[in-house]
């Protein structure tokens, strides 16, 4: 029997970031950032305005003890606790995680509950954990009854947003994105790997790593939220790109529709910011390919050389009606 | 914005109304999603010809949701997965048209608690995403209307702008039971200000729809004899009294729709097609379904009688 309080080692960690504009007029500053992410009153948000503002709230734990879902549907039951914390970033992006660990095997009956709260964000299988199938599970989905890593962070993501502090009068519509990550841990010395980054339907995108076991499962989870973010960033603005008819519409018209995104969502992009160091070169995998700041830059510099072309009528304006 | 679709009784073509106003608004480039809270009898996969939703909608439907049996109620992408030959193609620069199903089976429930907590975090998130969320709530007072009462009474919600559209038939009896389902003892009134709305507040985001009106000037009653038209235009006068006298008179009709048979029969939603290729369907019908998806969101129309 382990000693209590230390973890068998874990072989796996997965978790699902969900992404999306904090429904308020203004962007938070640090000061309400943190009564907004405060869900302990134990512990405080840590908050950072360096190179940008970014809240991080403490962490909360759901105990769980169902399913775990599987690709090849084999049917493990896994009890423990799930973590979930929030995020926000420039007081305007708002994301929630839930995520765990599991060890390889665990054993077949269920221990007392003081066994899993000392191991907070480890759930442990019943019988041996089938990996491969569990990680591919988890990036697939679940099914009914089964562990809903969604639905946990869904869950921390309304409780936010019911906050008083929000008006719901966010500056423009936009959706939330889904992204599940599942990261293999491969023995210590090995470097760690951005395997796959996907995009999938209706706003999931799902990550698969490979990551040694000194990292803790929390630094993995920082990397995917910082993932998420330049994602929902990406996703958003090409989308409001799109709704704005460039080049159909009449010019002021499309230059409006793209107002929210100079003031609101242009200065957030800064991949790596607050990404464990050890991890933050799995970021040079997806500026290779596909290039996410690459077509950030793209994006950026067609929505500035729109705003400037709009700019010349009114400065012939300006210098005919002197 | 919030639409909330009501009517006193079954048959006065709500649904496929709402249908109409969400297909008319996406056009116009909203995002718009439809929510069908017609538990017990969901039309809306029928009006919008995605015949998959039914399936995908029995265990995920939006009941299923509120009670809590499912985390995300099941969202049909109607451009992409409709088998109507118009609507499978979405025009440029139209907005996104997504259909929340109610499940085929399921009625009652309880709409205090978890499942109005579930209700609003919906309503909060969808709100957060689409320009115009329209609800369709099953027919009289219902357990999906006293829930949509309650939900936008709660904190959360009162920052978000929610109207409300009563639907009811040009006939005596509709117009007395239109008005008695808001003015009545236990009408949509009444129960708003139990739940904690303000009473002027609520009055004044409720507008009535005139459905199947028809209209004697009309091509469809051209054929008809002079003593025919001439009662037609008396009952249409006395019909106009009698909802004045209940307080339904013009000033709170956000619009009518007239008698229209692909309305009546095919309960389906009416494309440009319709009216211009296959001429099934006319241009009247056309222009007040387009006018009233306007006037949803004209502030012009909601100002205080």
């Amino acid at each position: 029997m382990a000693t209590p309080g230390r973890s068998a080692r874990s072989v796996l960690a997965c978790g699902e970031v969900r992404t999306g504009l904090l429904p308020s007029f203004q962007a938070l500053d640090g000061r309400a950032a943190a009564q907004l992410l405060r869900l302990r009153a134990d512990e405080h948000v840590r908050v950072s305005e360096r190179p940008n503002l970014y809240a991080l709230s403490p962490e909360v734990l759901t105990g769980v003890d169902c399913r775990l879902p599987t690709s090849n549907g084999a049917k493990v039951r896994g009890v423990g606790t799930v973590i979930a914390r929030a995020a926000l970033t420039e007081g305007r992006v708002l994301q929630s995680t839930a995520y765990f660990s599991a060890p390889a095997d665990g054993p077949d009956v269920r221990r007392p509950w003081g066994h899993y709260l000392v191991r907070p964000g480890v759930v442990e299988p019943f019988g041996k954990l089938p990996e491969q199938a569990t990680a591919d599970g988890v990036l697939r989905g679940g099914g009914r009854g089964d562990l809903d890593l969604g639905m946990i962070s869904e869950g921390l993501l309304a409780q936010l947003v019911r906050h008083p502090l929000l008006d719901h009068k966010a500056p423009f519509k936009s959706r939330r994105t889904h992204l599940r990550w599942a990261a293999r841990r491969t023995p210590e010395g090995q470097e760690p790997a951005l395997d796959r980054f996907t995009l999938a339907q209706d706003g999931l995108r799902t990550v698969e790593l490979r990551v040694p076991e000194s990292i803790p499962a929390g630094a993995v989870a920082g990397l995917c939220e910082d993932l998420a973010l330049h994602d929902w960033l990406l996703t958003t603005v090409v989308h409001m790109l799109e709704n704005s008819r460039l080049g159909a519409a009449d010019g002021p018209a499309a230059v409006l529709a793209l107002r929210p995104a100079v003031d609101h969502l242009l200065h957030l992009w800064m991949p790596r910011a607050h990404v464990d160091r050890a991890l933050g070169h799995l970021w040079d995998v997806l500026e290779r390919e596909p290039g996410f700041s690459r077509q950030w830059e793209n994006l950026r510099q067609r929505i500035r050389d729109q705003l400037a072309i709009q700019a010349i009528p009114l400065l012939h304006q300006a210098l005919s009606t002197r | 914005m919030l639409i909330f679709a009501a009517s006193d009784k079954g048959g006065t073509g709500r649904s496929v109304t709402s249908a109409n106003l969400a297909y008319q608004r996406a056009l116009t480039g909203d995002d718009v999603c439809y929510l069908d809270f017609d538990f017990g009898s969901p039309t809306a996969s029928a009006v919008f010809d995605v015949p998959d939703a039914r399936q995908a909608a029995e265990d995920r439907g939006l009941h299923s949701y509120l009670i809590g049996e499912t985390s995300e109620p099941v969202r049909i992408d109607v451009w992409a997965d409709t088998e109507h030959r118009v609507l499978r193609n979405q025009p440029p620069g139209a907005g996104r048209l997504i259909l929340m199903p109610g499940n085929l089976s399921g009625g009652e429930f309880a709409t205090t608690g978890e499942n109005l907590r579930r209700c609003v975090d919906l309503l909060l998130r969808l709100n957060s995403e689409f320009d115009l969320i329209i609800v369709d709530l099953s027919a009289g007072r219902s357990y999906a209307v006293e829930m949509a009462l309650m939900a936008t009474a709660q904190r959360e919600l009162s920052g978000i702008e929610a109207r409300w559209l009563v639907f009811h038939r040009w006939t005596r009896q509709h117009v007395e039971a239109a008005a008695g389902l808001v003015y009545g003892k236990r009408g949509i009134l009444a129960h708003g200000v139990a739940s904690g709305h303000d009473e002027d507040a609520l009055r004044g985001a409720i507008r009535f729809v005139r459905a199947a009106v028809p209209d004697p000037d009309s091509a469809l009653w051209s054929q008809a004899t002079p003593t025919q038209s001439a009662w037609m235009e008396q009952c249409d006068t006395e019909l106009k009294q009698l909802a004045s006298h209940h307080g339904i008179g013009y000033s709170q009709v956000l619009g009518s729709v007239p008698l229209e048979p692909v309305l009546q029969w095919r309960e389906q939603l009416i494309t440009d097609e319709d009216v211009l290729d296959s001429q099934i369907a006319t241009m009247e019908t056309w222009q007040a379904l387009s006018d009233l998806a306007a006037r949803l969101t004209d502030d012009k129309y909601w100002e205080e009688a």
